[in-house]
C-alpha cells in the first residue's frame, strides 16, 4: 500500500538481513473494494484522500490473517523517499497525507479498544528519511530496537545497507527492462505508452489497472517512476539544454517546477519532459485520486508539457473505489481509436525534432 | 394541561400528545410535502380530540420543517436529533447504539459510556438519498409493489445483487437492469435493503462500532421487516468478528430491538424535554397565525426569495434569441433519391436509434430516427429500413456508435464501429473546428468532453449521481402537460424564478412540489429547473470546478440542448465561469452521434475499400432467436448477470456445438445483458483461449507496472 510501492525491495533486503526471510514478512494484498468492506468496515478515517482511506482495509485484513498470524505491524511513516532526482531538486519529501496516515488509520483500531493489544500484535511506525540515508539507520534501531530484543546498531546499518543494496538492484532491473522496451520500439517503429501516476497507482485497487486495458491494444506501457537513466539516452535528450544552460543536469527540473519538494511530484514532471522528447511515447496517460492535492497544481503544467511536442495526452482524473467499468472502457476505446489514427505520425514528427542518432536506434 | 411532540418530517407528520405523563392522542400521516396543511390538520383534530387548548397547552416541534412551523403555533423548537437521544436516554438507558432511518434523511447515534454518565456522538446526512427511505419506495415504486407488501418483503436467505448503495436514481437503473435480466422482485427488494444497511453502516459510524443493544428507529426501520433482518444479519456479524461478548445468555436477537413506538422517538423526547422547560416555554398559540400562513404568508415568502427570471430584461432575452435562436437546424428530411453512393452513421441510444446519411463530400443528405425497443438487431433492422425507405440504395459505407455497436458490427456489416466519445468529438470538430469543449446532454446521461489536439483529452460520463439529466426535465414538462417544443417559450415568460438547490434528483423532486406549494406557477419552476440544469452538469455531475482551465469555446450538443431554456441557463452560466467563452450549439445537437459515425466511416470509405454492409435485403431477412435461463447466466463472478444469447442466422456462422445453449453451425451468437466485457465469454473453453491471446498480447506488449505487481513485493531475482 501507498509508499510501499516505491520501497518495497528496501524491506525485503533490510528484514531479510535482519533474519527475516521474506516467507516471514507479510504484505497486506492489493487495495479492493473487497478489502475495505471486509476488514476496514466502520474504522473509517475523516481522511478526505481516498488511497489513506484503503489503508484501515490492509491493516485490518493482516490483523485478520489467521493462517499466517502477524508479530509486527509494521507501518513505516515514510518523510522522504529514494527518488531518482535526488540531489537535482530541492527535496523528495513524501505526501504529508501519506505518511501521516500510519497515525490516523492507527487511531481507528484504538479508538474502542486496543485492536493490536488483543491479537498480541506490536505496531511499529517508525519515521523515515529515505533521502538521508546516513539517518535510516538511526531511525530504525529506535523503533525496532524493543520489538526485536537484542538489536544492535551496527546490525541494523548493515542491514539498512542491504535494504537500499536490494531496492537499487531492482529498480536498476526495471529501467533496463524500459529501456529494452524503448529499443524495441525504436527497432520496430512502434509506439508504447507513459503512465504519469503516483507509485500506488501500480496498486490495482487504487489505479484500477486502466493501462493494463490499453496494453490489450498493443502498446507497451512505461512508468515514470521506472524510465532508463542511462547517460548516453539523457545526453541524447537534454544534452542541447544542459549545453544552452537552460537546465543543469538531465534530472534539473527547475525549468518547469521550481518548488521541487515533493518526491513523487517531481517524478511526475520529469516523466512529463521525457514523455515530450521520446519520439516512440506517442501518449501519456495520466492518472490521480479523488481530490489529490498534491496532483491538482500538476495539471496544467504535466499536461503543457507533454502536449508542446504533439504527443497526445488522456488523463483519468478523481479514481476512487468504484472503477468507474463502463466509462474507462468508453475511454480507453476512445484513447486507442485516436492512437491508432495518430500515434505513427506523431513518433515521425517527434523523431523529425529530436537530435539525431538516438541512441535507441543505435542499440 | 396537555403537552404536544410533533415531528415534522420530510414526508410524514407524526404527533403524541400526553397529559400529566399519560399519553392521550397520537398519530402519523404522509403529507405529501404540505407539511402546514397537514400541521394544521392535525391541531384542528387535536383540538376536537383532546382538547388542545390555545395558551394552556403546550407545543414542541422537531423535524425538517418545524423551524418553519414552530414560530407560526407558539411552539418550541428542538432538534431532532436532541429530541431522539432525550427519548433514547429516558425508554432505553441500556442502549448504546441508535438508527434512525427517515424518508430523506438518516441518523446514527452512539451513546458510550464515560465516567459516570455518557457520551454521546451523533451522525446525520440529509443531502443524498443514499440510505435513507426514499431510497427503497422509490425503486419499489417502479416496481410496482405495494407498500403492504414491500413491508412484508423478506432480507434473509434471498440471494443478493449488486445495486448502487449510493444514489436513489442509479438503484433504480440497476433495478431496472436486473427486472430485465429476469432476477425475481424479491430478490431485488433484498438487495436493496442490504444498499441501505451498507451505506448507514459505511457513511454514518465514522469508526464507531455499533455496540448491544441497539435501538432501530424511523419509519422504515419499523415497517420493512426485510430492512430489520438486514441490520441483524450485519450486526451479528459484526459483532462476532470484534469479538463484542453479549450478556450472559442473550441471544444476539434480543439485542436489536425495534420498538412498537418507533415513530414517535422524536415527538417523545419533545415531551420529555418539553417537561424540564419553564412553565410557559412553547405555549400553544392556536391555529390561526399558521392558517395566515398557509394562505397569505407563503405566498408573500415568494417574492422575497426569488432569484431574477431566466430569460433577463427584454433586450438580453431579443439578443439571445438573435443569436441562439435558430441555433437548432430542424432535422434534415431526407431529400429525392439519391442515386450515387451514399455514407451512413447509426447511433444506436438507449432511448432511440439515429441515422444520417451523407455524401462523401461530408454533406448531409438525410436523417431518420425509431424509438429504441431494446433489441439491437430490431433496431438495426428497424433504421435501416427506414433509411431504405428515404430512398438511399446504394450504400458506400456504414459506420455505426452507441450502445448495440460491437454487437452489430459483424452482424450488419459495419466498416466502423466507434466509441460515443469519438462519434461525438468528430462531430463536433466538423463543424467548429476550434472547439475546446462538448457538453452533450442526453436523456439518461451527462457527458463532458475536453478536446486537446483534435483528440478527446478528458472525459466525463456521469456515472455516480444521476444528476442533471433532460429525463428529469422532460418528466416536469409532461407532469404540467407542457410539451418539450413549447417548454422554453413558457419558461421565458417567468420574470422571477424560485431557487431550486443543486444536487441530488430525488430531493429535486419534492423541492419542486415544495417551491409549487408558495405559490411558483408551472412556468417559474420550469425556468428554474432549466436555470439549476448547468451547476448540476458541471459541477455535480461533471465535477468539473475550473471551466475556464477546459477552454473558451463550448458546444452544446445532445437532445436537451434543443430546449433554448437550457441553452440560455447554460450561455449565462458558462459566461460567468468564463466572461470570453464561446457558446454554440450544435446544429443538429440530437444527430451529432451519428454525423460522428458517418463521418468516420467517409475517412475510412477513403482507403478505397469495398463496404462491408450486408445489404438491406439480408438484413431484413436476419432471423435471429433470444435465450435467457439459467444456462445462460453468467458464472465468472458472484454478480451472475442473467445474460441474453441473441442467436443470428448467418451464412458461413461457425455455430457453437461446445455451448450449454447448443448452436447449430449457420448461426453466430451475440450475448447480450452482461455487465463487464468477460460476460461475452460464454465459459471456460471460450475463455482460454481468449485468455491465452490477452496474454500473448500481455508478453508482447510488456508493461511495467504488471512487473512490479508480479516481483516487487517478494524476494527479488535480480538481487541475487
Amino acid at each position: 500500500m501507498l509508499n510501499q510501492w516505491s520501497t518495497h525491495q528496501f524491506w525485503i533486503g533490510f528484514l531479510g538481513a535482519l533474519g527475516i526471510e521474506a516467507r516471514r514478512i507479510e504484505f497486506s494484498g492489493d487495495t479492493s473494494e473487497d478489502q475495505a468492506r471486509q476488514f476496514a468496515k466502520g474504522r473509517g478515517t475523516v481522511d478526505c484522500c481516498y488511497p489513506v482511506k484503503c489503508v484501515s482495509g490492509h491493516y485490518g485484513e493482516l490483523l485478520a490473517n489467521k493462517k499466517r498470524k502477524i508479530d509486527i505491524l509494521l507501518s513505516p511513516m515514510v518523510y522522504s523517499l529514494p527518488s531518482m532526482l535526488q540531489g537535482h531538486v530541492a527535496a523528495s519529501l513524501a505526501c504529508p497525507r501519506v505518511m501521516a496516515a500510519a497515525e490516523n488509520i492507527k487511531a481507528g483500531f484504538l479508538k474502542e479498544r486496543d485492536s493490536f493489544g488483543e491479537l498480541d500484535v506490536r505496531y511499529v511506525a517508525p519515521l523515515i528519511n529515505f533521502d538521508d540515508r546516513p539517518l535510516v539507520p538511526r531511525q530504525l534501531h529506535a523503533a525496532l530496537k524493543d520489538v526485536i530484543p537484542g538489536l544492535t546498531e551496527k546490525e541494523t546499518a548493515h542491514a539498512v545497507d542491504e535494504g537500499f543494496r536490494t531496492l537499487d538492484a531492482y529498480t536498476r532491473s526495471l529501467r533496463r527492462k524500459a529501456r529494452e522496451i524503448l529499443e524495441w520500439c525504436a527497432r520496430e517503429n512502434r509506439s508504447c505508452l507513459l503512465v504519469l501516476a503516483r507509485p500506488y497507482h501500480m496498486d490495482p485497487g487504487i489505479g484500477h489497472e486502466i493501462e493494463v486495458d490499453l496494453q490489450a491494444y498493443g502498446y507497451p506501457v512505461l512508468w515514470a517512476q521506472y524510465l532508463p537513466m542511462d547517460d548516453d539516452l539523457m545526453q541524447w535528450m537534454f544534452g542541447a539544454e544542459i549545453a544552452a544552460g537552460q537546465i543543469k543536469s538531465p534530472f534539473d527540473i527547475s525549468d518547469v517546477w521550481p518548488s521541487s519538494y515533493s518526491a513523487n511530484t517531481n517524478e511526475i514532471l520529469w516523466g512529463a519532459k521525457v514523455a515530450a522528447r521520446m519520439p516512440w511515447v506517442s501518449c501519456v496517460v495520466r492518472l490521480s485520486s479523488y481530490e489529490c492535492g498534491m496532483d491538482q497544481p500538476t495539471y496544467s503544467p504535466v499536461q503543457q508539457i507533454v502536449e508542446r511536442t504533439g504527443t497526445l495526452y488522456f488523463s483519468f482524473q478523481d479514481l476512487d473505489s468504484t472503477k468507474p467499468a463502463g466509462s474507462v472502457k468508453i475511454r480507453v476505446e476512445t484513447i486507442a481509436h485516436y492512437l491508432d489514427k495518430y500515434a505513427a505520425q506523431i513518433v515521425e514528427k517527434k523523431k523529425a525534432a529530436g537530435a539525431p542518432d538516438c541512441p535507441l536506434l543505435t542499440a | 394541561m396537555l403537552t404536544v411532540g410533533l415531528d415534522v418530517g420530510s414526508t410524514t407528520i407524526k404527533a403524541v400528545a400526553v397529559r400529566d405523563a399519560a399519553p392521550v392522542w397520537q398519530d402519523y400521516q404522509r403529507h405529501n410535502t404540505k407539511q402546514a396543511e397537514m400541521v394544521l390538520e392535525f391541531l384542528a383534530r387535536m383540538e376536537a380530540d383532546c382538547g388542545l387548548t390555545p395558551e394552556r397547552d403546550r407545543l414542541f416541534l422537531t423535524g425538517s420543517g418545524a423551524g418553519l412551523i414552530a414560530p407560526l403555533v407558539g411552539g418550541k423548537f428542538i432538534q431532532e436529533v436532541v429530541a431522539v437521544s432525550a427519548a433514547v436516554e429516558k425508554l432505553h438507558p441500556e442502549v448504546h447504539f441508535v438508527s434512525e432511518i427517515g424518508g430523506e434523511d438518516m441518523k446514527t447515534l452512539f451513546f458510550t459510556p464515560s465516567g459516570d454518565g455518557k457520551s454521546k456522538q451523533v451522525y446525520m446526512q440529509s443531502a443524498c438519498s443514499g440510505g435513507t427511505g426514499t431510497f427503497i419506495e422509490k425503486t419499489a415504486r417502479k416496481l410496482q409493489i405495494a407498500t403492504e407488501q414491500l413491508a412484508q418483503m423478506p432480507y434473509a436467505n434471498m440471494t443478493l445483487h449488486k445495486i448502487s448503495s449510493k444514489c436513489g436514481i442509479f438503484a433504480e437503473t440497476d433495478a431496472n437492469t436486473l427486472v430485465k435480466s429476469g432476477v425475481p422482485v424479491e430478490e431485488i427488494i433484498a438487495s436493496l435493503f442490504e444498499a441501505v444497511v451498507y451505506q448507514n453502516l459505511a457513511t454514518l459510524t465514522k469508526g464507531n462500532t455499533p455496540m448491544p443493544r441497539v435501538l432501530l428507529l424511523g419509519g422504515p426501520n419499523l415497517f420493512f421487516a426485510g430492512l430489520q433482518q438486514a441490520w441483524r444479519h450485519h450486526l451479528h456479524k459484526l459483532w462476532t468478528e470484534r469479538k463484542i461478548a453479549l450478556p450472559e445468555g442473550a441471544a444476539p436477537e434480543d439485542m436489536i430491538e425495534v420498538p412498537s413506538e418507533a415513530l414517535y422517538y422524536a415527538c417523545l423526547g419533545c415531551i420529555e424535554i418539553g417537561a424540564g422547560e419553564a412553565p410557559g416555554v412553547g405555549a400553544y398559540l392556536g391555529p390561526d397565525k399558521l392558517r395566515w400562513w398557509i394562505e397569505e404568508g407563503q405566498h408573500e415568502e415568494k417574492a422575497r426569495d426569488g432569484a431574477k427570471g431566466l430569460s433577463g430584461d427584454h433586450a438580453e432575452l431579443q439578443h439571445f434569441m438573435h443569436c441562439y435562436g435558430e441555433a437548432n437546424a430542424s432535422v434534415v428530411a431526407p431529400q429525392a433519391r439519391v442515386a450515387g453512393p451514399v455514407i451512413v452513421g447509426c447511433d444506436f441510444g438507449s432511448t432511440t436509434a439515429k441515422a444520417v446519411v451523407m455524401s462523401a463530400e461530408r454533406e448531409l443528405l438525410g436523417s431518420c430516427y425509431v424509438p429504441s425497443n431494446g433489441n439491437p438487431i430490431e433496431d438495426a433492422k428497424a433504421i435501416l429500413r427506414e433509411i431504405r425507405g428515404a430512398g438511399f440504395e446504394n450504400i458506400a459505407a456504414l459506420g455505426i456508435t452507441g450502445y448495440g455497436k460491437d454487437l452489430l458490427k459483424d452482424i450488419v456489416g459495419a466498416d466502423m464501429a466507434i466509441v460515443e466519445t469519438v462519434a461525438h468529438a468528430t462531430a463536433a470538430l466538423h463543424y467548429f473546428p476550434d472547439a475546446d469543449v462538448i457538453c452533450d446532454v442526453g436523456g439518461c446521461d451527462v457527458k463532458i468532453m475536453i478536446l486537446r489536439q483534435g483528440t478527446v483529452s478528458d472525459f466525463r460520463l456521469n456515472s455516480q449521481c444521476s444528476s442533471g439529466n433532460g429525463a428529469f426535465l422532460q418528466g416536469v414538462a409532461e407532469r404540467y402537460g407542457v410539451p418539450l417544443e413549447e417548454y422554453a417559450d413558457r419558461a421565458f415568460e417567468a420574470r422571477a424564478i424560485p431557487a431550486l438547490a443543486m444536487g441530488c434528483g430525488v430531493f429535486l423532486q419534492s423541492d419542486i412540489v415544495n417551491q409549487q406549494r408558495k405559490g411558483w406557477s408551472r412556468e417559474e419552476i420550469m425556468a428554474s429547473l432549466a436555470a439549476v440544469l448547468p451547476l448540476n452538469v458541471w459541477v455535480y455531475a461533471g465535477q468539473l470546478q475550473n471551466l475556464a482551465a477546459a477552454g473558451r469555446k463550448f458546444v452544446l450538443q445532445g437532445g436537451t440542448h434543443r430546449n433554448l431554456a437550457v441553452v440560455k441557463a447554460q450561455v449565462d452560466f458558462i459566461r460567468q465561469k468564463v466572461p470570453d467563452a464561446e457558446i454554440v450549439v450544435h446544429p443538429y445537437s440530437g444527430e451529432a452521434g451519428a454525423i460522428g459515425a458517418a463521418l468516420c466511416a467517409i475517412d475510412w470509405s477513403a482507403r478505397g475499400e469495398a463496404s462491408r454492409f450486408r445489404g438491406y435485403d439480408l438484413i431484413e431477412s436476419l432471423e435471429f432467436t433470444s435465450t435467457t435461463n439459467a444456462q445462460t447466466t453468467c458464472n465468472w463472478c458472484t454478480v451472475n448477470c442473467k445474460r441474453t444469447f441473441i442467436d443470428v442466422r448467418m451464412p458461413g456462422g461457425a455455430g457453437r456445438a461446445w455451448s450449454k445453449v447448443p448452436l447449430a453451425e449457420g448461426w453466430e451468437r451475440v450475448i447480450s445483458g452482461n455487465s463487464c466485457p468477460k460476460g461475452l465469454l460464454e465459459d471456460a473453453n471460450e475463455m482460454k483461449v481468449v485468455k491465452e491471446t490477452l496474454e500473448e498480447a500481455k508478453r508482447a506488449y510488456p508493461n511495467i507496472a504488471e512487473l512490479v505487481r508480479e516481483d516487487a513485493f517478494r524476494a527479488s531475482k535480480a538481487t541475487v
